[in-house]
């Protein structure tokens, strides 16, 4: 844009305040079907969203709109005045936006250290340098690199800019002994260790494997049912991300400062920290979508929700610190070990179809597409079954292993087991 | 709605980048993408009028000369076409180790063709005004039902879509508007809370909205119930999908299973079951853009293949799967017009539009009546395919006891439904005579690539096992 859209925004004498958020984003993508590359992709796009406020009434009201590359500084000028009527029918409670911040920071990676499509073709090298085995495939591969340049400017004294890199592969490890099968294996990530996605890729090869030879149990064990680190993340997250203050300002929230999530403890207790950053996830960011500096904040302690975390608007409307939007979750570990774990039945879930979780009715399960049951040493891979169980009773049994890892935006425990569940 | 005026003063610019481009590539087409959409929400401490989610502009550009396709999205294309021919080429370039692994695919059949497609709208009858003061009245009558109601949400997203394709024998355009509008209520009876949800749909807004007011009145009806819902005892049970859940059902089972990028990619069981029975005999599904009017409706696909219906089992026999112009290439078959991308940001796939189930000849009440005990499923929540390995796993938001024939007043949830797909659609023993198409759906591929989907079908009779 040749033109200055803050001067065309202060120019507009019924708008109170402003912010303009762009999100640069530059991708270097392939693409391979089996070992055969197929599509190269690569994009340079910036998309920019203004969002006018109007005071009116003792009202604020706002409204938001998209410019892109093309428009010009009459289209914007229209877009704004019609924003303006929009605000003006919006009848919020007041609130002020964050003020007098700047930076220029960048959240760590060492994607510099190549470029965008020699990164790219490491990654691939990295997923096909995996052992695959006789029957091993992989099937498909993608992989997305992304720069993303996001600024965040308002009228208040907020300028900040913050460059972020990220990384995806989705991989389907495939064993084609028999009946083929395949599983999904899906890494996000903004730090690149070529050895740890070769590992992860050899590590989903064995599962596949495990699973063309597992069948359904003709009879269902009653046992620990065990969940790895994906589907914990889930879990948690459904609980503490309605620890939001928005969630919490329009009435929703299921849990309250105060309220016990695991009633009547049995395993150990959850402590829950939400954070603007966790090492290596591509959630980790500076600020929030308002510019908001984020500020790391503990909402569950030993299993009873002691805080709520959001943006600087709904804080205001809820009397409490502005923490920004935090999306980041950092569960503590907890007592379970590999050998404690060892020392009676279980029954480990390794791929599901995906966890199903209802706080408001209760309830955890899903289908699972592998898991194994270990007894005694010996460990029997099991496909064509489900796992049902109440949330509460589940929650009340959670043992937390002492051994801690991360995957997307959580860095937690490892795996969990649990009482209750039934293996169906 | 007319055509979008920025896509329509960067035609001769496509023309021209599209000339460019062809002294390098046998192949050069070019997407452009104006979406115009807006969110305009009430709840009851708050409201909005945004920019929708879906909004975006913008060109993406593929590329091939018989091997691995090249795809460059940028945000506009005006300007020097040499330079931006060698900035594209530029921007693609691969390592030599790879390049010399690419597929080999036969370079994408470009029949000439020039169309102007347009779907009237009424959206420019009403102001984001209109929609708020309408949005506002549901929500008062939704909270004046049941005092118990801590919050009831309204959300209508108009989107308009535009689309200019060229190639160098293809120009088409293409523009269409849809409409959600959405509700959700909080209800709070001593500890328990339910949400619950629903909404309606339509490429015409007044018909979404007078569609509106009875959903609205039975979701807070529903809610009240769904406070009082147990967990299901897991087991093996007779089942009556309502059509969202049969609809969940062929999307699951047979939709993404006969996605043929995923044939290509030997990743779909379908592709070896092409002839067979896979399904009882009294089962029939299809998928296409043109198979019913509803969200996933269009003229042309982001391919620029015009759009299809596509018979996908007939009599319970799997007789043809749906492609975009990659799959269709490899395969050698003709590309179905299900080519989509989430945006001019995001690669083409093989996807699903409007999935459903044909009606049968059964009444709903025999359905029924025929169960000894066993539930009706009521509102998709979400699912998940396996088209490798035909595992299922659908979740319904409730379900009703039927006992003796009859719908009893015990409500379950959530209901999750898995099994075998096979297992699962051999199994259908009646299909009502009602047929309704959901629209207001998204659907991933494996968890990205977001695009609007509906689906839907008549009542269908199943035994499976519910957890």
């Amino acid at each position: 844009m040749s033109w200055n859209l803050e001067q065309l925004l202060r120019a507009n004498a019924a708008v109170d305040d402003y912010k303009i958020r762009s999100d640069k984003t530059e991708s270097y993508e392939l693409f391979f079907v089996h070992d055969k590359l197929e599509t190269t992709r690569s994009t340079d796009t910036t998309e920019t969203t203004v969002t006018v406020y109007v005071d009116h009434d003792g009202f604020r009201g706002d409204s938001s709109f998209k410019l892109y590359a093309a428009t010009t500084e009459a289209e914007a000028a229209q877009k704004i005045a019609d924003a303006v009527k929009k605000a003006g029918v919006i009848k919020n409670q007041m609130y002020a936006l964050p003020e007098n911040e700047t930076l220029d920071g960048v959240v760590a990676s060492n994607f510099t250290e190549m470029t965008p499509a020699a990164l790219a073709k490491a990654m691939a090298d990295a997923v096909f340098g995996a052992e695959l085995y006789a029957h091993g495939s992989i099937n498909a591969l993608e992989i997305f690199v992304y720069r993303h340049v996001v600024t965040v400017k308002n009228s208040r004294g907020i300028d900040k800019r913050e460059t972020k890199y990220s990384a995806m592969i989705e991989a389907i490890p495939t064993w084609n002994e028999g009946e083929s099968v395949e599983l999904y294996e899906c890494q996000r990530f903004n730090r690149f260790d070529a050895a740890k996605v070769t590992a992860e890729i050899e590590q989903k090869m064995r599962e596949v494997r495990d699973r063309a030879y597992a069948k359904a149990p003709a009879e269902k064990p009653a046992c620990t049912v065990v969940l790895d680190a994906a589907e914990l993340a889930q879990l948690i997250g459904d609980i503490a991300y309605d620890l939001d203050y928005a969630t919490v300002y329009a009435g929703s929230n299921p849990f309250s400062i105060g309220h016990t999530v695991q009633k009547e403890p049995t395993g150990d207790k959850l402590n829950v920290t939400m954070r603007g950053m966790v090492e290596g996830s591509v959630a980790s960011a500076l600020f929030d979508a308002d510019g908001t500096t984020l500020v790391d904040t503990e909402v569950i302690r030993d299993g009873i929700v002691v805080d709520y975390c959001g943006s600087h608007r709904f804080a205001q409307y809820l009397e409490r610190k502005t923490t920004g939007r935090l999306v980041c979750m950092d569960v503590a570990a907890g007592t379970l070990t590999d050998a404690e774990l060892a020392g009676k039945p279980y029954f480990r879930c390794v791929s599901m179809s995906g966890l199903q979780v209802d706080v408001y009715n209760d309830y955890i399960g899903g289908e699972v597409r592998l898991a194994y049951y270990c007894e005694n040493g010996e460990t029997v891979p099991m496909t064509g079954i489900s796992i049902s169980g109440k949330l509460s009773a589940a929650l009340a049994s959670m043992r937390l292993s002492a051994e801690r890892t991360a995957t997307g935006n959580y860095y937690g425990p490892k795996l969990a087991a649990f009482e209750g569940i039934e293996i169906v | 709605m007319a055509f979008s005026a920025f896509l329509e003063s960067r035609r001769e610019d496509c023309k021209a980048l599209v000339e460019a481009l062809s002294a390098s590539f046998s192949y050069v087409s070019i997407l452009g993408s104006h979406v115009t959409s807006s969110r305009i929400s009430v709840d009851r401490r708050s409201s909005n009028i945004g920019e929708g989610s879906l909004s975006e502009c913008g060109f993406v550009i593929k590329l091939s000369n018989g091997g691995a396709f090249m795809e460059y999205s940028l945000d506009d294309i005006s300007g020097d076409k040499a330079e931006l021919a060698e900035k594209i080429r530029s921007s693609l370039v691969i390592d030599d180790a790879l390049a010399d692994r690419t597929v080999k695919v036969p370079l994408p059949a470009d029949e000439p063709m020039v169309r102007s497609f347009v779907r009237e709208s009424d959206l420019g009858s009403y102001s984001d005004s209109d929609i708020l003061a309408f949005n506002t009245s549901m929500r008062d009558q939704i909270l004046a039902e049941d005092e118990r109601i801590v919050n009831a949400f309204v959300v209508a997203m108009p989107f308009t879509v535009s689309k200019l394709f060229v190639t160098k024998n293809r120009e088409l355009d293409q523009t269409y508007s849809w409409v959600n509008l959405n509700s959700m209520v909080v209800l709070r009876d001593g500890e328990k809370m339910v949400q619950t949800y629903d909404g309606t749909y339509s490429h015409l807004l007044k018909e979404a909205m007078e569609a509106f007011p009875p959903v609205a009145k039975e979701l807070a009806r529903r809610a009240g119930k769904l406070v009082h819902a147990k967990p299901i005892e897991p087991g093996v049970y007779d089942v009556i999908t309502d059509s969202t859940i049969s609809g969940l059902i062929a999307h699951e089972a047979f939709g993404h299973g006969v996605e043929m990028d995923q044939f290509v990619k030997d990743r779909a069981q379908a592709k070896d079951y092409v002839g067979q029975y896979v399904a009882s005999p009294i089962c029939n599904m299809r998928d296409g853009a043109a198979s019913a009017l509803s969200t996933a409706s269009y003229f042309f696909d982001d391919d620029g293949v015009l759009a299809h219906d596509t018979q996908i089992i007939k009599d319970g026999i799997l007789v043809a799967g749906i492609s975009d112009l990659a799959s269709a290439s490899v395969l050698g078959t003709e590309a179905t017009g299900n080519g989509r991308r989430e945006s001019y940001k995001r690669k083409s796939y093989a996807r699903m539009t409007n999935t459903f189930f044909d009606p049968g000849k059964d009444k709903l009440e025999d359905m029924i009546a025929s169960v000894e005990h066993g539930y009706m499923l009521f509102q998709t929540n979400n699912g998940m395919e396996d088209p490798k390995n035909w595992q299922i796993q659908c979740t319904a938001e409730y379900g009703i006891e039927i006992v003796d024939g009859k719908l009893t007043d015990n409500y379950v949830s959530p209901v999750v439904m898995s099994g075998y797909v096979p297992d699962l659609l051999k199994s259908i023993s009646m299909v009502s005579d009602t047929c309704k198409v959901i629209g207001s759906g998204g659907c991933g591929k494996g968890y990205k690539e977001w695009v609007r989907v509906s689906d839907g079908g008549p009542a269908l009779k199943v035994k499976v096992k519910l957890a």
